[in-house]
């Protein structure tokens, strides 16, 4: 560990890993469960080492894979513990059956994804495919864009995910190799301090599995006749209202963050020089620094082109979006990952889906896959399609960024 | 109300020598075997019985107008009252077992005793029987001890008719008591409502459906928080062979690798009986299965079973045991030991189930099928602990021949001569295999000592 | 207990009663629960007086529940309280003494009492009858100084009656109008064994006779017969019957005929109110015809169906209706009678010497068999009957060895 404490502010040099292993130990969880996976597997050697040191008084369970990893912590929830976990890519495939069991328990865990593309073809490298991959599964997803935001974040989601209008899990993704072991200035919030901000943990309220208050977890429900199918409906129906929920939470909660340890967050999407923009960016993750940098340089060539960061992924801010994309001529959305039905990426789809009542094209444009880098130059190219598309308004075929790389 | 030892008899084992009846007779003073209260009637293809039954509810003592019957509430037995009887005979019309009737030697009616039981150890005829047809069996005594315990399953479960697994669920939770998380993974035990339906609870516990995958690792996560905060309380799994041995093999290899302090009691009736009686790693060699059919081609399952408790036995856990319902008063010692033992490690009781539907037997054959696979060594009773080592809680040397269990059941129906060769070489090297790790025999203990008997 | 209403109020304290205690209590262990009893004994059956004449009875050894029962089992044992009336309106009965209780559902099985034939004179004399306790004890105390006993009827309790009082060396005479002992029970032929065993042992039967009139005498009694001849008693002991109790039944809407009509739940015509025992009158067996049996074992199992009814228990079977049955044990020697002489087709009957074997079937299956000193197992051979089992295939051998044969099929039938 290499933390160098300083007195106030307490900054710390560190990775994106320890980030989060750091909000981790903030946040006080009861008990985390471990399995390594590359780039994941530094973020739970500093867990193993803070709790060996007794930094963080949890209960760490090394077990034999990640699909126990879940298992053991959806377990501890139902038992009242606040859990953490981190995982990705293969693992998270592993981890897939209890994955998409939790929302439907509504079991408030918080989970780590350190972005990685899937197999096949053979690949230990980042991108958003895995994360992407399970989008749909009713996970909270946010994606983070530097290491103070991981740090934040990943505090942040306790509170969202334990928040009684919510009870969602929340996949906290931060970048596989690009934020997992970069290395930078963190500062550390206040241990006290967060402790105020995350309040009592109250995870099992609605489902325990505790002999003081029995009850049947998941009893078979559906099923033709009688309240199975009514009944099915209403849970299914409490999971998407608790979705929409969070988008109010997720937002609120940034704002107290904001107030107590004053960095304040964009939520769902941060608007990037979006005031008179005609051509717009719209991005995920770490490569909105490269982005950033490109706007700025297109700017200063007179460009009118801004940025929308989409940080809050699921529950989609579509409302939020198609707002702050409204005036634009066109837009070119930045995909770490593909959506193999539709040949193109699946944040260009959703943007599409949040943009369907207005006339503004847009065109999807594929990068960062399996560890590429996403240059500036490669933003400078899109800025450039993104120009084209404003001007000829017909429809564009799929940009892939690192091609010819 | 108590629930009192018996004499069982099993027609099928008798061979009309009428040991026990002359030994009945003789302490009862009589040189005849007319005298005996036991009476073995030859019929064309059987030898029948009738006796006294002590039934539970006399009709003998409820018709008798002199109150000279009456059913002894310590002993079950329903004593006679030589100085109260007027020999009015309206007992043998109670009676419909032929259970008392008048003895001319005698001058008034006769009925079985049980011979004191108590005090002679089992009665005179059952100890005459040499071939096991009379049997004194005292697992009643599982009653009376915890019969007084909260059964922890609501009634009116689902299951088939006959269905052994109801009754290892009911036994087992009623032992562990209230203070239990019970996962029971899909299989027939959820499938029969253990977890409810629709918002409804099937028990009084906590209980859930973990997936059939990971079971072991869910009670993990329940249990460690529980401990953390100094909570009493145990971790219990009721799980089918499937969610044991196969899909959930992983999940429990890790959670006994670890010494998690958790229950896991695996419910073998050798494949996936609640999908519809597929194949899984513990069916049997020669089984029938809807995956193992049987037809031109196939004639069942084609390999061995996987031996899980002894797999489990590898792992070191702190206590793992094989147990049957045919032998209750083992299964019952076996399940203290097995709940004592979750306290500091993981504790694996295999449990075999026989399955009246997927293994096609009658449904009212269900306990005695039990009795047969370990009176046969198709199933070896055993436990171990990592102090104590592999004891067998059965000897193996007075094994009845495979082929009283194979018979009794339609899933070896097709079995060719070749197939059951193989069945019986597989089982000599499986008892040979359980004999050497028991090595020598040590003396019986109380609780081995009863399992014989 | 609220003292004046019960769930369950039982009228009478034998066989049928203290059934349906058990059965009531089996299900429902809690509900609050009353049993009546005329007399001021613990309860006791009718059909043990004959030996507490003889002697082989003790009075205080004949209670077929202790005290210590009805407290354990929660149960209000009410000694001296018999019916005057029922309200079946309110669900009340009112007692002889005034008192009334009200009940959720009433069981009545207040037995029979001896019926007192109209024979002149008879009201004038002095005699016994034997149906309570009381009175075997009455009929005990008298037996030291009697001579010459004169027993007006060969049913069961005169027969039992006149056994005993030829033992303690009495002269007995019995006075029988019908032209054979036991009628109803065993057939002329079985009966002729059954006088003849006890005219060795004394005893003088006059059968087909009847008692045209009593008087007063220095000794006790005369009675004269129909054919002039008469005779002296120093104890006169009547038995010629017994009717149900049911005077108090009058007004109550409850229908009878001989005894309480009751259905195959033992349910009288009025809802809640149940009879069983000597004084219902259930359906036969054979015939579905409603009869006034009097059979002990028959009592216990009415009253079984009726507790279980009462008690909402869902077990709670159908009466199978009276099958006749009877066991006498007379100077050392076995007479059983199970089932109807009459219902089947007579498929066995010998006798010799004192022994005597009878089979009825109809259609392959067991109607009655009827024994003397012949061993079968009279619970079975009613199993069969009650079960109406197909003895097609063992037929012959049936015949040839009822009991063994009755035994294999017991075995593996209900094993």
């Amino acid at each position: 560990m290499n933390a160098v404490l300083q007195p106030k502010p307490n900054y710390i040099v560190c990775d994106g890993n320890e980030a989060a292993a750091w909000a981790v130990s903030l946040a006080q969880v009861d008990m985390v469960a471990v399995y390594p996976i590359t780039p994941q597997s530094s973020l739970v050697e500093y867990l193993a080492k803070f709790i060996a040191d007794g930094r963080l008084g949890a209960e760490i369970v090394d077990v034999e894979g990640e699909h126990s990893v879940l298992s053991v912590l959806q377990g501890a929830t139902l038992a009242g513990a606040r859990t953490y976990t981190a995982s990705c890519g293969p693992g998270l495939a592993f981890m897939f059956e209890p994955y998409m069991r939790t929302p439907g328990m509504r079991l408030p865990m918080v989970m780590t994804i350190v972005t990685r593309d899937t197999l096949t073809p053979q690949s230990v490298w980042g991108g958003h495919q895995d994360a992407m991959s399970v989008r749909e599964v009713g996970w909270i997803q946010i994606y983070c864009e530097n290491l103070q935001e991981i740090l934040d974040t990943t505090i942040m989601a306790y509170r969202i995910a334990e928040h009684h209008d919510v009870m969602l899990p929340v996949n906290v993704c931060h970048d596989g190799n690009y934020l997992s072991f970069a290395t930078g200035r963190v500062e550390l919030p206040d241990a006290a301090e967060v402790a105020a901000f995350l309040g009592q943990r109250d995870v099992n309220w609605h489902v325990a599995l505790d002999p003081d208050r029995p009850m049947a977890v998941d009893p078979l429900t559906g099923g033709a006749g009688g309240p199975g199918p009514a009944l099915f409906v209403r849970y299914r129906k409490g999971q998407c209202q608790g979705m929409q929920n969070s988008l109010a939470v997720i937002e609120e909660v940034h704002a107290d963050w904001a107030r107590r340890f004053g960095r304040h967050h964009a939520p769902l999407v941060e608007a990037y020089r979006m005031d008179d923009a005609e051509l717009a960016l719209v991005t995920l993750g770490s490569m909105t620094g490269a982005a950033k940098d490109a706007v700025d340089e297109a700017r200063a060539r007179g460009q009118k082109v801004g940025l929308a960061k989409v940080k809050t992924y699921r529950p989609f801010p579509a409302k939020k979006l198609a707002e702050i994309l409204a005036p634009v001529k066109a837009v070119a959305v930045v995909d770490r990952s593909v959506s193999f039905g539709w040949n193109c990426g699946p944040l260009y789809q959703d943007t599409l889906a949040a943009l369907q009542a207005s006339n503004i094209p847009a065109m999807s444009c594929i990068g960062g896959l399996a560890g590429a880098d996403i240059t500036i130059t490669h933003f400078a190219r899109v800025i450039e399609a993104c120009a084209e598309l404003a001007e000829k308004r017909s429809p564009v075929d799929t940009l892939w960024l690192n091609e010819h790389d | 109300m108590s629930a009192y030892a018996t004499i069982a008899f099993k027609p099928d084992r008798c061979n009309g020598c009428n040991e026990c009846m002359s030994a009945c007779a003789a302490v009862k003073g009589s040189a005849g075997q007319i005298d005996s209260r036991i009476q073995i009637v030859a019929a064309n293809d059987s030898f029948e019985l009738a006796m006294c039954r002590q039934c539970g509810d006399p009709k003998c003592v409820a018709v008798c107008p002199a109150a000279a019957l009456a059913k002894n509430e310590g002993s079950g037995v329903i004593s006679w009252d030589g100085g109260k009887c007027v020999n009015c005979l309206l007992c043998t019309v109670g009676c419909a077992y032929g259970g008392i009737v008048h003895n001319a030697a005698a001058g008034h009616v006769v009925k079985c005793d049980m011979c004191d039981a108590a005090v002679a150890g089992a009665p005179a005829c059952v100890k005459a029987c040499d071939q096991g047809a009379l049997q004194f069996i005292t697992s009643a005594r599982i009653y009376n001890e915890v019969g007084d315990l909260e059964d922890l399953f609501v009634p009116g479960l689902s299951g088939c008719q006959g269905c052994n697994t109801e009754l290892i669920m009911r036994h087992a939770l009623r032992r562990v008591g209230p203070e239990t998380v019970l996962a029971t993974p899909p299989g027939c035990i959820p499938g029969m409502g253990a977890v409810g339906y629709n918002g409804l609870t099937g028990t009084k516990v906590p209980v859930f459906h973990p997936l059939l995958t990971n079971t072991a690792s869910m009670l993990t996560g329940i249990k460690r928080h529980y401990k953390r905060q100094g909570r009493e309380m145990t971790a219990m799994a009721l799980a089918g062979d499937g969610g044991t041995s196969d899909v959930g093999f992983q999940s429990l290899s890790g959670a006994a690798e670890r010494g998690e302090e958790i229950l896991f009691i695996c419910v073998d009736n050798e494949g996936y009986m609640n999908t519809g009686m597929q194949r899984s790693s513990c069916t049997p060699y020669g089984a029938w299965t809807s995956t193992t059919p049987v037809g031109e081609r196939g004639q069942g399952k084609s390999q061995d079973a996987k031996n899980m408790p002894v797999l489990m036995m590898m792992h070191n856990c702190a206590y793992v045991a094989t147990a049957s319902t045919g032998f209750m008063e083992d299964l019952y010692a076996k399940l203290d030991h097995a709940i004592a033992a979750s306290k500091h490690g993981f504790a694996y009781l295999h449990i075999y189930s026989p399955c009246t539907t997927g293994w096609r037997f009658p449904s009212q054959d269900n306990i005695e099928v039990a009795r047969k696979a370990v009176e046969t060594n198709f199933v070896m009773l055993w436990e171990f602990t990592p102090e104590a080592g592999l004891t067998l809680s059965r000897p193996l040397d007075q094994a009845r021949p495979l082929t009283e269990y194979l018979k009794a059941q339609g899933k070896y129906r097709h079995l060719s001569a070749e197939q059951i060769v193989h069945i019986e070489a597989s089982l000599a090297k499986n008892v040979a295999f359980i004999e050497k790790l028991a090595g020598p025999r040590k003396p019986a203990t109380a609780q081995q000592a009863a399992v014989r008997a | 207990m609220n003292e004046n209403r019960v769930d369950y109020l039982v009228a009478g304290a034998s066989h049928a009663a203290l059934s349906a205690l058990a059965a009531i209590r089996m299900h429902d262990p809690a509900g609050s629960l009353a049993v009546l009893a005329r007399e001021g004994h613990l309860p006791y059956s009718p059909t043990v007086l004959p030996y507490v004449v003889s002697g082989r009875s003790a009075p205080d050894r004949v209670a077929l529940k202790p005290a210590e029962y009805f407290a354990r089992n929660n149960i209000a044992f009410l000694a001296k309280h018999a019916l005057q009336s029922i309200d079946a309106c309110a669900k009340r009965v009112h007692f002889a003494d005034g008192g009334t209780m009200a009940y959720g559902k009433l069981l009545l099985a207040t037995g029979a009492t001896p019926i007192i034939p109209p024979i002149p004179g008879l009201k004038e004399v002095k005699f016994h009858v034997l149906r309570t306790l009381d009175d075997a004890m009455a009929l005990h105390a008298a037996l030291p100084r009697t001579r010459a006993a004169v027993v007006l009827g060969a049913g069961l309790i005169g027969m039992h009656a006149a056994e005993n009082l030829a033992k303690t060396g009495a002269a007995v005479t019995v006075v029988e109008m019908q032209p054979q002992v036991l009628p109803g029970y065993f057939d002329s032929e079985a009966a002729g064994i059954i006088a003849s065993v006890f005219a060795d042992n004394g005893v003088r039967l006059l059968l087909g006779h009847k008692v045209e009139k009593l008087a007063n005498s220095a000794a006790g009694c005369t009675l004269t017969l129909a054919d002039g001849s008469t005779l002296d008693a120093d104890l006169l002991l009547v038995a010629t019957g017994v009717a149900p109790v049911i005077d108090y039944l009058a007004g109550s809407g409850v229908a009878t005929e001989r005894g309480i009509l009751v259905d195959t739940s033992m349910q009288s015509s009025v809802a809640d109110i149940y009879a069983a025992g000597d004084v219902a009158q259930a359906q036969g067996f054979y015939d579905g015809r409603p009869l006034v049996g009097g059979i002990l074992p028959d009592a216990v199992e009415q009253g079984r169906i009726a507790g279980m009814a009462m008690a909402g228990d869902p077990a709670a079977p159908a009466y199978p209706g009276s099958v006749p049955l009877n066991t006498y044990a007379f100077f050392g020697q076995q007479a059983l009678s199970v089932g109807s002489q009459s219902a089947g087709e007579v498929v066995l009957q010998e006798s010799s010497g004192r022994e005597y074997l009878k089979i009825v079937m109809q259609d392959g299956r067991l109607t009655g068999i009827f024994g003397i000193n012949r061993p079968f197992d009279a619970g079975i051979m009613w199993q069969l009957i009650l079960r109406r089992t197909d003895l097609s295939a063992v037929r012959e051998q049936f015949i040839t060895e009822p009991q063994k044969t009755a035994r294999q099929l017991m075995s593996k039938l209900w094993r």
